[in-house]
């Protein structure tokens, strides 16, 4: 099964809200998170200031700190290989990599600086 | 119902019946918890009961109080038979925690990932947690509850901490499949295989046969709002066994001159208003000592209503000559600059409003414009300053409505797509005390960029670490930086509050053990934001007070040990502000409460 795994930069907690201003990508990610995991995606997320320890022993996340710095998380790997940094993954995306059914269905949640269309 | 034990040979008459095994006691800095739980603890051993001692106070002087090095490790206390200490250093405990989290990775990772990392985890809910995690140990381990009859703790846990501890979804399956999958555990999601511990921890604290909490106050009307604050807070968990101890209370036969007749009076009149809700717990008052509670005597003398006041060795010895000024001369200073914001820091009920609005009346009086914004809640202030000088403007922020509308917003637009779960796990996110802080700040933004035509003076700001997390991870700093065209200045608030041409930050203390460390601490906090505070107020001192009553006088004495340490280790520049006879409030009182010289040269006391 593909696995998806979500490195986070390091937060307050998972919905950001009780350390910093509100990112709406991030309050939307949490709950679309949640959502994948009842659906049975194989799909992991680690924070930065609870979990370094991930992101040191794996090459392509430590190699891609070296490079683009803690400002550039998040960074989501599939199945191990790179395949989007800067921004959080949105629902269809991860349907589309994990093999849910529903994605349709249910309200697409991207806002922000991004918008809809990803032209960040 | 409250209780007067004025009359009585033995004051603390509820405290110390019908003792629990496990003894909190909680209040804010300055209120006397460890002399509280230090008496106790040796009342019960006393009697013959096996008694452990548990201090999580960052400044523990249980080993002064003592005489004896106590430390991480519970030590027989010389002199006591059957009472044991330990000193759990809550800073150390989070260093200890962060390392553990650090550590590992320190060599592997660069170093701006490794400072992002550290930042997260200098905060207070880190410490906290890393306390409690200490404690709970405490709490649960059979070895210690069996060797004790008793456990009495000087610190308790928030009611945050323990919803936190609570939530259901934080120690389900959930959390099996989502190492950081719950939310706002923060630290405590590296922790959990210990919840088993943890919710061992909870329902030993909430019930009512095995632990009593101990609110302790001054007879102070923000002190008493504070208790009751956290009495409906922590009664909303389940701790239900509370009781409300009354600290330092002014006894009648000590207020004869007319400074010490005023204090009674004050703490009188906010024993009588005291909240609805504290006045159906049991109550007891101790009275003001002159002594310092140092030493197994001055313990047992606690609760002895023996109207104190061993006699007033003269209290005039300190060889203490240095001259310090009032507010005056800090005012001067900020009035050269001509406009600029002045932010007060400080902890709750210190008087950052009262100095906040002495500074504001003070430059205004020079004509200069200024705006004083303020979360006192007191309408009087606002009443009393409205219209009577004409180029001071006043605005109120009232820190409830702040949070209230700041989280209703969030959870109507960040948070209204979310389903049942997500909304609840939001919810809780938003119920963290940086909510309030964050919301109250979000609204003195709004008022910064007036400085830079005017004064803008505020009564209450942010500690370093939050302003560290709302530049580092806020998105307005870094949209602007980035969407600046080059060439253009741009400037943040955060920048502004770095800029000491711009903002003068001024930490507001109490002249008494605790506060000064907590200032001490909020110190290095913000200069870790890069922020220097700019001046240091020491407000209510007795030794800047002419009194003549030999128990105030003595409390005066012990003051200067802590007027030096701020003079010597911690402050740039130095105002010292005398305890009032009247309370300040009103143009005339705070315009004397600035120019008022200090009486350091009067002979009774320096």
């Amino acid at each position: 099964m593909t696995s998806v795994e979500v490195f986070d930069p390091a937060l307050c907690c998972d919905s950001g809200v009780c350390g910093a201003d509100v990112d709406q990508d991030l309050v939307t990610f949490s709950a679309e998170f949640g959502y994948a995991t009842k659906q049975g995606a194989t799909i992991q997320r680690y924070n930065l200031a609870q979990q370094p320890i991930e992101f040191a022993t794996n090459p392509v996340v430590a190699g891609f700190l070296q490079r683009s710095g803690p400002q550039s998380l998040p960074l989501t790997l599939v199945d191990g290989q790179i395949a989007l940094a800067g921004r959080y993954p949105r629902r269809a995306e991860i349907a589309g990599w994990c093999g849910l059914t529903e994605p349709a269905a249910l309200p697409l949640l991207a806002t922000g600086c991004c918008g809809g269309g990803g032209s960040c | 119902m409250l209780t007067m034990n004025n009359d009585s040979k033995q004051t603390a008459t509820h405290l110390l019946e019908d003792i629990p095994p496990f003894v909190f006691f909680t209040g804010k800095g300055g209120v006397g918890k460890t002399s509280l739980s230090c008496a106790v603890a040796v009342r019960l051993a006393r009697q013959g009961q096996h008694v452990l001692l548990v201090s999580t106070d960052p400044a523990s002087n249980i080993g002064q109080v003592f005489d004896q090095a106590i430390g991480p490790v519970s030590t027989a206390v010389t002199g006591v038979q059957g009472l044991w200490a330990v000193e759990i250093d809550p800073q150390t405990a989070a260093i200890g925690y962060r390392e553990r989290i650090v550590g590992p990775v320190r060599s592997t990772l660069p170093d701006d990932v490794i400072a992002s990392i550290e930042e997260q985890l200098s905060g207070a809910c880190t410490t906290e947690i890393a306390a409690f995690d200490e404690f709970t140990g405490l709490l649960t381990d059979p070895k210690i509850t069996d060797a004790y009859d008793h456990v009495i703790f000087d610190t308790a846990p928030t009611g945050h901490t323990i919803r936190l501890l609570q939530l259901p979804g934080a120690w389900s399956g959930f959390i099996d499949t989502n190492p950081a999958g719950a939310s706002c555990l923060g630290p405590l999601a590296g922790l959990d295989k210990q919840r088993r511990r943890y919710a061992d921890a909870v329902t030993t604290l909430s019930d009512p046969t095995r632990t009593r909490l101990v609110l302790v106050a001054r007879p102070q009307s923000s002190s008493l709002t504070e208790a009751a604050r956290t009495h409906v807070e922590l009664a909303a968990t389940g701790l239900n066994q509370q009781y409300l101890v009354i600290n330092g209370v002014l006894p009648v036969q000590a207020s004869a001159d007319p400074l010490a007749a005023a204090v009674r009076n004050r703490e009188q009149a906010a024993l009588t208003a005291m909240p609805d809700s504290l006045t159906a717990l049991p109550i007891d008052q101790i009275p003001l000592k002159g002594f310092n509670l140092v030493g197994i005597d001055a313990l047992n003398r606690l609760f002895d209503d023996d109207d104190a006041a061993d006699d007033a060795a003269d209290a005039g010895s300190a060889d203490f000559a240095v001259d310090l000024p009032g507010l005056s001369a800090l005012v001067d200073e900020i009035a050269d600059t001509g406009h600029g914001l002045v932010m007060m820091m400080g902890k709750g009920g210190v008087g950052k409003t009262t100095i906040a609005a002495a500074v504001a009346v003070a430059l205004a009086e020079r004509g200069l414009p200024v705006h004083l914004t303020t979360t006192d809640p007191a309408a009087h202030l606002t009443e009393t300053l409205a219209g009577s000088l004409p180029t001071l403007r006043v605005s109120r922020i009232d820190p409830h409505a702040e949070s209230a509308a700041y989280s209703e917003h969030i959870l109507a637009t960040k948070g209204k797509d979310l389903d049942a779960q997500g909304r609840a796990a939001l919810e809780e996110d938003l119920r963290s005390p940086c909510t309030e802080e964050i919301a109250v700040f979000q609204a003195f933004s709004r008022k910064i960029r007036e400085a830079r035509t005017a004064f803008v003076v505020m009564d209450t700001a942010p500690t370093g670490h939050t302003l560290l997390l709302l530049d580092a991870t806020g998105s307005y700093h870094r949209d602007v930086t980035r969407h600046t065209v080059p060439g253009q200045r741009v400037t943040t608030p955060m920048m502004q509050l770095q800029d000491p041409d711009r903002t003068k930050v001024i930490i507001v203390t109490l002249p008494e053990t605790t506060p000064v460390l907590e200032a001490a601490r909020l110190q290095d906090d913000l200069q870790r934001a890069g922020i220097t505070p700019w001046a240091w107020v020491i407000n209510n001192s007795l030794a800047a007070a002419h009194t003549t009553a030999p128990l105030l006088r003595q409390r005066a004495a012990h003051e200067l040990t802590e007027i030096r340490a701020v003079l010597d280790r911690h402050a740039n520049r130095i105002a010292l502000v005398p305890l009032q006879t009247q309370e300040p409030i009103g143009i005339q009182r705070l315009s004397e409460l600035t120019n008022h010289t200090n009486c350091l040269a009067a002979p009774h006391i320096w």
